[in-house]
């Protein structure tokens, strides 16, 4: 193990085989991974891509030339730790806590679907819970009257999606933003007053019940709801692998080439961006229809509320909260809103402040959304910096370590680290004795301590350097700046004239004494 | 079925009125601020509530309760103008978010108001008096005449207040074109303010005139914020003369369906309208007469 440690410091190149031999013969469970590294290791690939779940960054540190990885993109690894901790955490609980993850996992999969639509094909549809509900009494009312068994409600529950979908996309093609949000507030309004009129739809027990359910008959409560929950975490499971099939292939790369506002580029690049955001719009609304036949299943029926506005302002809230156009935002936007409104029952119509505060803040806040924080504190952040750096560079002296990033000659770094140490030396060396001194005595011989402040302004770069103009020889002297460029000639420090040289140069130095001391 | 020509108009001409000033108010924040104000109808509803106190607790005349109902519209608008567009407008993603924002606020105001006056409707004093007069076969309340000649009243006064005032100069600039406005020295934030005053002012009247046949409660702001973005997206959002076209036409729909199918059938046929125009001109009725915002 102790000769393992030296190999792996010793700064040797193409050390793989010799790490690999140590290795196999010491232990692999020792805290240097380093040999771990060096051996072959299968890549895993996600099947018929070239794409592997993690992305790592393979480097050589430049001091040890060791390998370094560095996993670049973390979210998986988030990703898979949140699944887990969702599908282990209800278990544990109470059948309430239960029953209301189902409740989250199912509006988790009904926005990761509207993520689709609304980030994606970028249409701004409110009627999603419509669509949901239409699939809802659908298959409810088929398995009412003509018995349809659970996974047939499930399986019809796409069609009544689709059908529903297109109708709705139909004037997707003519309108554009917020009309379009505003008309799909209307078609939801209007599948409300139809449901809650119609007889057939159970106009009378307001809603439409007695469906098939997946629960088999004969078990426990406690079985059932772990049953309903691990559906429903199946079906959140399936959405987000919807999701990362339509928006990650061929039809989200077609609509990221389409933003808004660059759609007659995309054009006429000969993308044909609406047939894919019909198309998108097409297949998350059969996704709805479905998730709306699961709906059926679980509560055993549908009922109007599906449709109303406070439901479709709650779902707004989910997805506004956690950040409009990523999954993780939707998942985590659902939690809290689920968490507060089902779980803190007691609170009472708190709840629904609460949630309203929250979303409003978010908005007022934030960018994007809670999942946005950690971009827009970065960003500023950096902002920040830069303007500290600014400022910093301006008043001179040492340079700050992220400023010596920035400089590529590193020596002037040094120069300037040195000069400010001896002038810091020599700012407790100006005394009223020694500028005494000096105007009694300007051209020596000098005490110790003149003579060292004296040198250090006969060493001062040339720009800007003071010197002593004799205007009229023996009768009148100026003091003068250089310019410290060839050709450019001296300017003028003052108006103020000295009648000896003596005077002078006490002048100057009292100019130098008060650059020291203010610098 | 006989249907009584005189009723439908009485009926159409009371709706379009007030339709036309939610529509109006909705329409001019739009064009002005670039807001699209979901929160229209808790102006709505707190004003009827600020009409019911003034009754209640100062005077059941009827010009203290319109005013009354007309000020805390009013100072509903500018709150949330405060809230909504000042910290907001000159951030990134600003349609998004101010309307996000003015849902939420729509959704704190009504669960203050569920929890600080109960969900028990209120009724208001009658502002106009009880009187009623006979119009051809009809019979008009002095609610429905009041409400439609006060309304008229109003907007003629708006209008012509924003056509020779200072002030009104500078909302048209805006609407026109807000960053031309800031160029030229119009502040947008004093300005948005006025604006927001001014139509939450037109809402306050709106929800005191509506109140004579309906009541005041919690979710009443609803209906009256729907039927208003429908009146409001069917005349073309940014343009007063076509809110004021499709308030007509929508009253006229919402009189005639309920006479001749039934009142619960008002906004599937509503909906059905601005669908069709919609499909027709997707920019709405005012697409003929003026340009609107982008």
């Amino acid at each position: 193990m102790e000769a393992f440690r030296v190999s792996g410091a010793s700064p040797a190149v193409g050390d793989g085989a010799i790490a690999t031999n140590i290795s196999a013969a010491a232990d692999l469970t020792a805290a240097d991974t380093r040999g771990a590294w060096a051996r072959p290791r299968l890549r895993v690939r996600y099947p018929f891509t070239r794409r592997t779940p993690l992305l790592i960054r393979v480097a050589y540190d430049p001091r040890s030339l060791a390998t370094r990885r560095t996993i670049v993109d973390k979210r998986p690894l988030y990703w898979v730790a949140g699944l887990i901790l969702l599908a282990i955490v209800p278990l544990l609980g109470s059948n309430a806590l239960l029953s209301s993850s189902t409740v989250f996992a199912m509006y988790a999969a009904i926005n990761i679907v509207w993520i689709l639509v609304v980030g994606t094909a970028g249409i701004w549809s409110l009627a999603t819970l419509a669509i949901v509900g239409v699939g809802a009494y659908g298959s409810a009312y088929l398995s009412i009257t003509y018995g349809l068994p659970w996974w047939g409600m499930i399986a019809i529950g796409p069609v009544f999606g689709l059908i529903c979908g297109i109708i709705i996309a139909i004037p997707a093609i003519r309108l554009e933003g917020w009309y379009y949000a505003l008309l799909t507030v209307g078609l939801a309004e209007l599948c409300r007053v139809y449901a809650v009129q119609s007889q057939a739809l159970g106009s009378s027990e307001g809603g439409l019940y007695g469906a098939a359910t997946f629960i088999p008959n004969g078990v426990s409560q406690r079985t059932g709801l772990v049953i309903s929950f691990f559906a429903a975490f199946v079906l959140m499971l399936a959405a987000l692998a919807l999701y990362r099939v339509v928006n990650g292939q061929r039809l989200g790369r077609l609509l990221r080439a389409a933003p808004e506002k660059q759609e007659a580029f995309a054009e006429a690049l000969g993308v044909n961006y609406r047939a894919a955001r019909i198309r998108v719009f097409l297949i998350s609304s059969a996704a709805l229809g479905l998730i709306g036949g699961f709906y059926a299943t679980y509560f055993t029926g549908a009922s109007p509320s599906l449709f109303s506005m406070d439901n479709m302002m709650l779902l707004l809230a989910m997805i506004t909260i956690g950040g409009i156009g990523t999954t993780g935002g939707a998942v985590v936007g659902t939690l809290i809103v689920v968490l507060l409104d089902q779980v803190f029952v007691e609170l009472g119509p708190l709840r629904l402040i609460i949630v309203a505060a929250i979303m409003l803040a978010s908005v007022l806040f934030t960018r994007g959304g809670l999942f946005g924080v950690a971009t827009q504190f970065s960003t500023w952040r950096s902002r920040r910096k830069s303007e500290r750096r600014a400022q910093r560079s301006e008043r001179g002296g040492e340079v700050m370590p992220d400023e010596a990033t920035e400089i590529r000659d590193k020596q002037t770094i040094y120069v300037r680290r040195f000069d400010e140490t001896v002038r810091k030396h020599l700012r407790p060396l100006v005394t009223d004795e020694v500028i005494a001194e000096h105007k009694r005595n300007p051209s020596g011989p000098h005490s110790d301590t003149l003579e060292r402040l004296l040198n250090y302004f006969r060493r001062a770069a040339i720009t800007d350097k003071y010197g002593i103009l004799a205007v009229k020889s023996f009768a009148e002297y100026r003091v003068i700046a250089l310019s410290g460029r060839r050709g450019v000639p001296p300017r003028v420090v003052d108006d103020k004239v000295y009648a000896t040289p003596d005077e002078a140069q006490h002048a100057v130095f009292l100019r130098r004494v008060q650059d020291l001391m203010q610098s | 079925m006989q249907i009584d020509p005189y009723y439908v108009i009485v009926t159409a001409a009371m709706l379009a009125s007030i339709y036309g000033l939610l529509a109006i108010g909705i329409s001019i924040i739009w064009s002005s601020l670039g807001l699209i104000n979901m929160a229209h109808g808790l102006i709505f509803a707190l004003a009827g509530y600020g009409a019911w106190a003034a009754a209640q607790y100062l005077s059941a005349y009827g010009p203290v309760v319109l005013v009354a109902g007309i000020i805390a519209g009013a100072l509903v608008g500018m709150l949330i103008g405060v809230l909504a567009f000042l910290p907001l407008y000159d951030k990134p993603n600003y349609v998004l978010r101010s309307l996000i924002a003015t849902l939420a606020i729509s959704l704190l105001g009504q669960q203050f108001m569920l929890t600080a006056f109960g969900p028990r409707s209120r009724p208001l004093p009658p502002v106009f008096g009880r009187a009623s007069f006979h119009f051809g076969t009809a019979v008009v309340s002095a609610g429905q005449l009041g409400a439609i000649v006060t309304s008229w009243l109003v907007l003629a006064l708006i209008a012509a207040w924003a056509r020779h005032s200072r002030r009104g100069l500078e909302i048209r600039a805006m609407m026109r074109n807000p960053e031309g406005a800031a160029l030229v020295g119009i502040g947008l934030r004093s300005t948005a303010m006025a604006v927001m005053a001014v139509t939450g002012g037109l809402a306050g009247l709106a929800a005191v005139l509506l109140s004579q046949t309906y009541f005041v409660s919690p979710f009443s702001g609803l209906t009256p914020l729907l039927k208003g973005m429908i009146v409001a997206l069917a005349g073309g959002l940014g343009s007063i003369p076509g809110a004021i076209i499709a308030a007509v036409l929508v009253g006229l729909i919402e009189a005639l369906t309920a006479v001749s199918i039934g009142g619960q059938f008002v906004l599937i046929t509503q909906f059905l309208f601005i669908i069709i125009v919609l499909l027709i001109r997707p920019r709405g009725i005012a697409g003929i007469i003026e340009t609107v915002r982008e």
